[in-house]
């Protein structure tokens, strides 16, 4: 099998099937929870605006939340019973979000759907407001608007649509049975896509642990025009955009710039199956697949509508079979850890994985060694340890000379750190501290102009 | 329910900086053992004096500068250990004391401790008693080690430096020839760099590629025959410095590139040492040197970084 | 220079606030080259002692003819006239001395203590204050040379002053009366005299905060 892959990373947990062992051969269950939480910001930009109030009726499907401009998409019911309450959570970044709470009578009775049919016959021009309309966003983490990404601005070309099948984060099998499950789905997606932009090039990247996925991947792309699948190395981030763009086409995305610079989108597998849903049957996004493992008694994959709580979600697999020490929402790599197992699902939530006590210990930081571990594993080829020593300092002009902005944040450097040095958090402190520097620059320079004029 | 937040990644190689601390004190127990079995007692006591004193200068200093105590790191035990075997087994122990004492305070805490220090302290320990005790410390000091010459009480003998004809190349691979504790078996330390590189503590880039260009180097500038110049590699301290000591984390590059550049120049400058210095090796200075020019090479060597084009990466 | 000077502050300000050698770093050059022995400090400190406060007389008197534009090519003649006495008398009366110190006297022409101290100081003072600042200069560097010189003295040879201190037994460290020893010594004295000062300003600070 002829692989492809990008410079340097890691092999995390590299002996024991990147920690897939326990999910891996699990097909796909179906759960459906009493009561479900649906958090009105699930997406990058605007949230939603509620548009139900508690007393209320709703069927599966149902808009509950407005989108609010351009960067933004409407939630939906995911299940069909009367709203509880329109109150806030927790949100997994900073402050509080509004939320839907959503009472379940298992009647499962949908709102009136509008397919648009045939992702072949499809007329074009009706793709990108469908995904919208259906509130989908990335599905592999970062939760940006996918019609969002689907609009260019004027100028920019796009050859090629690359299907991000790698799931190279550990323990996360969700897109795994996606890919075993729901093929045709995916290539469907794919090809509304495809026509949407009239593009004529798509490849589905695949990473090659997963042999029998390449393997119904490709079954699903025979006859379909323009889809192929490209088996890549095995390999932490092989997922990450930049590296898939780098593996499957050779070409950077330029600095600072975003995929459509180097001519190609990505979409994750998930994506691509809602969006075949979307616009094959109408259907909103209200569900995804779930990979829940590590302390629990029942590892399971499961197929659970968005805003169930997490409790629920464990209470399904089993339960705990250790005291919890932590509770990371994605995998090891890149995921977050949430405050309490009240935390609703989202649209993004790839996995669930419980650690035990002993897993969660955090780890002190010692003197760096100069190792360079740090510097083999950056698969931007930055030189970590550097900007560390900057970002200790709070020296963020000097980390923004080392190219701290170009730092995808994957955790590869963190990883393999024998110090234990908090190399990626600080990064990312780094990068959100000269973010809202620049935004307040910006504001600043536009009050100044709004002034003058 | 208490759980715990932390930003990701939510875990770690298992790799730490004491285990490969321990990896680089396992590889040298070869050394070690053959040492010690060579020289008898005297070595034995030569390295504990250091160890000890590298660890009890470490300990004190941390304790006195109101620092974190990391004895625990092994950093320390492996620099007692390396000045240790960088000895001739009659160095008097309070040569070895004020040596590690000076590797641990002045070389490594005073710049800094762990990482910060700019030259690798066992190193530059061994550089001030050579030209503190020379006496002690120079070839004058080597005794041919007992084991294969039964009977002979320690003897004064030539380093096998000046005279390569006086022992054979398996001799010489063995250990059966004077020097100091670590230098003498080339086989026990092979089988340190092999334990090191298949554990993956070190990359053979920068021992491989300077024993290389010390071969070669003796050749191109000493005219040597082929021979003889495999003998002046396999003499003296070039293979222990090569594997345990220029591999030093702290003081040699990080790049593959710059390890390369790194290598080559150390090999040039024993070299040059050997053939045109006062003194008959050149290892330590020549590791020395290249140390102090470790972050000048890590800095100025272009990097490329993914999305940035090479006239971009100039301009900033 | 409208505020007062004391006679006693302007001597005592060149031995430990402003020590040309650990507080300017000024000098260094003949410290780091001749301290290897405490004599050798001694003999250089004085001879610089004498030149300073010698010639910190000399140009505070002639600062008012100087031309501003010259003044530099002026000290150093007057600088010279001393060297070159000290050196000649060292050359009659300590011949062992001078032999030791060797390019080290004539250098100390070139010493910046002696320039800076003619610039800063005694080109805008009175005779009297040049005289004291010369003084405490001078004394200020010789105590540093002579520290530096037993120190040295002590760990490279066992002696201070020639005497021997440590035995028969002891074994000198040669490194320390090297060239490298010289600045290895220098540095740590550097290191331990920022403590010192660090420390006192530490005290006076929080004497000032509960007095006020």
């Amino acid at each position: 099998m002829l692989t492809k892959t990008f410079k340097r990373g890691v092999h995390p947990l590299h002996n024991m099937h990147e920690g897939k062992a326990a999910t891996r051969d699990l097909p796909v269950r179906e759960y459906v929870s009493d009561t479900v939480v649906i958090s009105m910001a699930m997406n990058i930009g605007a949230p939603a605006k509620p548009c139900v109030k508690k007393g209320d009726h709703v069927d599966v499907g149902q808009v509950i939340g407005e989108a609010q401009g351009f960067m933004s998409v409407p939630v939906h019911a995911s299940v069909s019973g009367e709203v509880v309450a329109v109150d806030s959570i927790p949100s997994l970044g900073a402050g509080n979000v509004q939320a839907v709470t959503i009472k379940n009578d298992f009647a499962d009775t949908w709102v009136e759907l509008h397919p648009l049919g045939s992702v072949e016959q499809v007329d074009p021009k009706l793709v990108i407001p469908a995904i919208q309309a259906a509130g989908i966003t990335g599905m592999g983490g970062a939760s940006f608007p996918t019609h969002v990404k689907l609009t260019f601005q004027q100028g920019a070309t796009c050859d090629t649509i690359i299907v991000n099948g790698a799931e190279c984060e550990t323990h996360l099998t969700a897109d795994y049975r996606l890919m075993l499950e729901h093929s045709t789905r995916i290539v469907d997606g794919l090809r509304a896509v495809m026509r949407a932009l009239n593009v004529q090039k798509g490849v589905i990247g695949i990473e090659d642990n997963k042999p029998e996925a390449i393997l119904a991947m490709e079954q699903a792309c025979q006859g379909r025009a323009g889809v192929s699948v490209q088996p890549l190395k095995t390999k932490y981030p092989q997922g990450g955009e930049k590296q898939l763009i780098e593996a499957i086409t050779g070409r950077q995305v330029p600095s600072g710039g975003l995929p459509i610079a180097a001519h190609v989108v990505v979409l994750n597998v998930g994506t691509c199956a809602a969006i075949a849903d979307a616009v094959i049957e109408g259907k909103p996004l209200i569900q995804r697949i779930c990979t829940v493992t590590g302390c629990v008694r029942k590892p399971s994959n499961l197929m659970v509508r968005i805003g169930t709580i997490t409790e629920d979600i464990i209470g399904e697999c089993g339960g705990y079979s250790e005291t919890p020490g932590k509770i990371v929402f994605g995998g090891m790599m890149t995921g977050i850890a949430i405050p309490n197992d009240q935390m609703p699902v989202f649209k993004s939530s790839n996995g669930i994985v419980v650690l035990n006590e002993k897993q969660a210990k955090s780890k002190d930081e010692s003197p760096c060694i100069h190792c360079g571990r740090c510097v083999a594993a950056c698969p931007i080829g930055l030189n970590p340890y550097q900007i560390k020593v900057a970002a200790d300092k709070s020296d963020f002009a000097a980390a923004e000379k080392l190219h701290v902005m170009d730092c995808i944040l994957c955790g590869s450097c963190a990883y393999q750190c024998p110090s234990r040095r908090w190399l990626t958090p600080s990064f990312k402190f780094c990068k959100d501290h000269i973010t809202a520097e620049a935004k307040a620059k910006a504001a600043a320079a536009a009050a100044k102009g709004g002034e003058k004029k | 329910m208490s759980l715990r937040i932390s930003t990701a990644p939510h875990m770690h190689n298992p790799l730490t900086t004491s285990r490969l601390m321990q990896n680089v004190c396992i590889a040298l127990m070869p050394t070690v053992l053959v040492g010690v079995y060579a020289f008898g007692f005297p070595a034995l006591m030569v390295l504990a004096v250091s160890v000890a004193s590298a660890v009890l200068a470490e300990f004190a200093w941390q304790k006195i500068a109101h620092q974190p105590v990391r004895v625990n790191d092994f950093s320390a035990i492996l620099t007692g250990l390396i000045l240790g075997l960088n000895l001739p087994s009659t160095a008097p122990w309070w040569m070895a004391m004020v040596g590690s004492a000076f590797a641990i305070i002045i070389v490594k805490q005073l710049f800094g401790g762990l990482g910060d220090n700019f030259l690798n302290p066992a190193l530059a320990a061994r550089a001030v008693l050579l030209a503190s005790w020379p006496v002690h410390m120079a070839a004058s000091a080597y005794v041919a080690p007992t084991f294969f010459q039964a009977g002979v009480d320690a003897v004064s003998a030539a380093t096998p430096l000046s005279e390569p004809g006086s022992y054979t190349l398996l001799q010489r691979f063995l250990g059966q020839i004077p020097g100091t504790i670590g230098e003498v078996s080339k086989a026990a330390i092979l089988i340190g760099f092999l334990f090191l590189v298949c554990t993956g503590t070190i990359s053979w880039r920068i021992p491989v590629i300077m024993v290389s260009s010390v071969y070669v180097f003796t050749v191109l500038i000493t005219g040597a025959s082929f021979e003889n110049a495999l003998i002046a590699t396999l003499s003296g301290g070039v293979l222990f410095g090569a594997v345990f000591m220029a591999t030093d984390y702290v003081t040699s590059p990080i790049r593959p590139v710059a390890q390369i550049i790194y290598a080559v120049l150390i090999g040039l400058i024993i070299v040059l040492i050997r053939k045109f210095g006062n003194y008959p090796e050149g290892v330590t200075y020549g590791i020395l040197l290249m140390n102090i020019f470790t972050p000048l090479i890590d800095r100025f060597l272009p990097q490329k970084i993914y999305g940035i084009q090479k006239k971009e990466a100039k301009k900033a | 220079m409208s505020e007062k000077k004391s006679l006693g502050k302007v001597f005592f300000n060149g031995i430990i606030p402003e020590n040309p050698t650990f507080r300017l770093v000024l000098g260094t050059c003949p410290t780091l080259a001749v301290t290897s022995s405490a004599l050798n400090g001694l003999g250089m400190g004085a001879a610089a002692t004498f030149v300073l406060v010698c010639s910190n007389i000399a140009i505070s008197l002639l600062r008012k003819f100087i031309p501003d534009q010259v003044r530099i090519p002026a000290f150093i003649v007057v600088i010279c006239t001393f060297v070159t006495m000290v050196q000649l008398l060292m050359q009659a009366f300590l011949p062992s001395l001078y032999e030791s110190l060797g390019i080290f006297i004539p250098l100390i022409v070139v010493n910046c203590i002696i320039l800076a101290r003619a610039e800063a100081f005694a080109s805008k003072n009175g005779p009297l204050l040049s005289a004291a600042d010369g003084l405490g200069m001078g004394v200020g560097f010789t105590l540093a040379l002579t520290l530096i010189g037993s120190i040295r003295e002590l760990i490279g040879g066992g002696s201070i002053f020639g005497i021997n201190v440590l035995g028969a037994s002891y074994e000198p460290m040669l490194l320390i009366v090297l060239a490298s020893g010289g600045f290895l010594t220098f540095g740590l004295l550097l290191g331990v005299f920022n403590l010192i000062v660090k420390k006192i300003e530490k005290k006076n600070a929080a004497k000032e905060a509960q007095t006020a």
